[in-house]
């Protein structure tokens, strides 16, 4: 439970002050064109909750997921991160706090220490504290399956699986409070989805959430918002 | 050593050789070439006449005014030669040759050359040439390829942006390849210069009779003032140019 200290208080908009929501979602149009995708989504997201966003292509999943760290400006309406307007944060600096893992995550053409090494130019994260980077790293390669040889070798050289899950790490490594996930096993096997579903499941704390069609991934998830017809419907508790 | 008209003629007589070989060739360029001559002959005596009363008034403010419709026609160059994002391109293209030219002209000038009036468009006008044409080529070209850069690659842009990077971090590979792209063949230029052919300024010069001595002076000057400007308009082009692609969540306006 995250305690609110007396500064973050002052900053709460006060029609909503309930501190326990690490995101409040107040979408009234949502939109990519000039086509409606959905209207008067409302939701609100505590910590630590798996979120499955499920619906038929193009009613705008992807959208919807975009809006949460500044990667979409198409909606009207008001989200709110731990009771701030998303859009008052630096852009920079809440994406290391709301990270997305793409689809098909760019990991440059070097090797895979240098492509989770990435971050680390970023001025958003040079005041970080890095000092159990390399322990934390270790165990996630390891619940990831995958040896520490890796980080030698070049990018080029990894399966499609292995790059997601190196894209995943660098992620987590940012150590983000919410993790959206943009159908990052959609290209993988049934066995490589398995294990990192299993992974993030098992090794990350914090809020996931995420868009997939994969159906191992269906049964595990607290709530599931589903897209239809321009509606958002929110299923909470269904397993 | 003056040339005469009738010399002149002559010279234009070598373009025989050039019909000649196309009428063998069945080659479809000899309409081209009457079009082309024509056109360098019409524009280069009109340049001639006002070049000649240009120098002869001897005026501050018609030397700045031609210099003002030299970097106008820049400018426009630039833009005609990239096809996209005409809008935003005006402004971007006009302050990267402005702030070069503010910056390389008066350096040269009151520090090097020190013609005998300040303005004296002799020396200005051929100078400013030499520095705005280089200029110009080279800022369409690194604008060309940051953009291209940029969409060669989305993937890894947005990538960059979703680990945190902010809006500078995320641009700097596609800069970076920009700036080597645009400035290598000015410096492959300049090691290979007297080698095979000597520049046009020093040709020139030499042809009037200067000593090779001072003419090798004056090109030096001129490569260094070139690569400098070159180098400043690139930046200053490709700076502003990411200030207004991007908006402040650091996505591209108007999509990719």
């Amino acid at each position: 439970m995250i305690v609110p200290q007396a500064a973050k208080m002052a900053k709460e908009p006060s029609s909503a002050p309930d501190y326990m929501k690490l995101l409040q979602i107040d979408i009234k149009r949502l939109y990519f064109a000039d086509k409606d995708l959905a209207r008067d989504i409302k939701l609100e997201v505590s910590t630590q909750e798996r979120i499955l966003i499920v619906g038929a292509t193009g009613t705008g999943k992807s959208s919807l997921l975009n809006t949460l760290n500044l990667m979409n400006q198409s909606y009207e309406g008001e989200i709110l991160f731990e009771g701030k307007f998303l859009q008052d944060y630096h852009p920079h600096e809440l994406r290391t706090r709301i990270s997305m893992v793409m689809q098909e995550t760019y990991l440059g053409d070097g090797t895979v220490q240098e492509a989770l090494d990435e971050p680390l130019n970023y001025a958003a994260l040079k005041n970080a504290d890095h000092s159990d980077r390399k322990q934390r790293l270790g165990e996630l390669l390891e619940s990831f399956k995958l040896s520490l040889d890796y980080l030698a070798k070049r990018v080029n050289q990894l399966s499609g699986g292995e790059k997601q899950r190196i894209g995943l790490i660098r992620s987590l490594l940012l150590r983000p409070e919410i993790l959206l996930l943009d159908e990052i096993s959609s290209a993988l096997d049934q066995k490589t989805s398995g294990i990192i579903s299993d992974c993030i499941f098992a090794s990350y704390p914090g809020t996931v959430i995420a868009i997939s069609h994969d159906p191992l991934w269906q049964e595990r998830w607290d709530r599931t918002w589903s897209l239809e017809a321009g509606k958002l419907i929110d299923n909470s508790g269904v397993k | 050593m003056d040339i005469s008209y009738l010399g002149l003629a002559l010279g234009l007589l070598l373009l025989l050789y050039p019909i000649l070989i196309f009428a063998h060739l069945k080659l479809k360029l000899s309409r081209q070439l009457f079009i082309s001559v024509g056109r360098m002959i019409l524009q280069l005596s009109l340049v001639g006449i006002w070049l000649e009363f240009l120098f002869n008034q001897q005026r501050w403010w018609l030397t700045l005014i031609w210099m003002l419709i030299m970097i106008g026609n820049a400018i426009f160059t630039v833009k005609g030669r990239l096809k996209y994002q005409g809008k935003i391109l005006l402004p971007v293209i006009s302050i990267a040759l402005f702030t070069s030219s503010i910056i390389i002209m008066p350096w040269i000038l009151i520090m090097i050359v020190k013609p005998q009036p300040l303005y004296s468009p002799m020396y200005v006008i051929p100078l400013y040439g030499m520095i705005l044409g280089n200029g110009m080529n080279s800022c369409a070209l690194a604008l060309e390829r940051f953009e291209s850069g940029l969409a060669d690659n989305w993937q890894a842009y947005f990538t960059r942006i979703s680990l945190g990077a902010n809006l500078w971090e995320a641009a700097l590979p596609p800069f970076r390849k920009a700036m080597h792209a645009a400035l290598l063949p000015q410096l492959l230029s300049v090691a290979s210069i007297g080698l095979v052919s000597l520049p046009g300024m020093m040709t020139g010069q030499i042809l009037g009779g200067a000593s090779p001595l001072v003419a090798i002076k004056y090109q030096m000057m001129i490569m260094f003032a070139i690569f400098s400007g070159v180098t400043i308009t690139d930046y200053v082009a490709i700076r502003l140019y990411l200030k207004k692609r991007f908006d402040k969540f650091y996505l591209p306006k108007g999509g990719r």
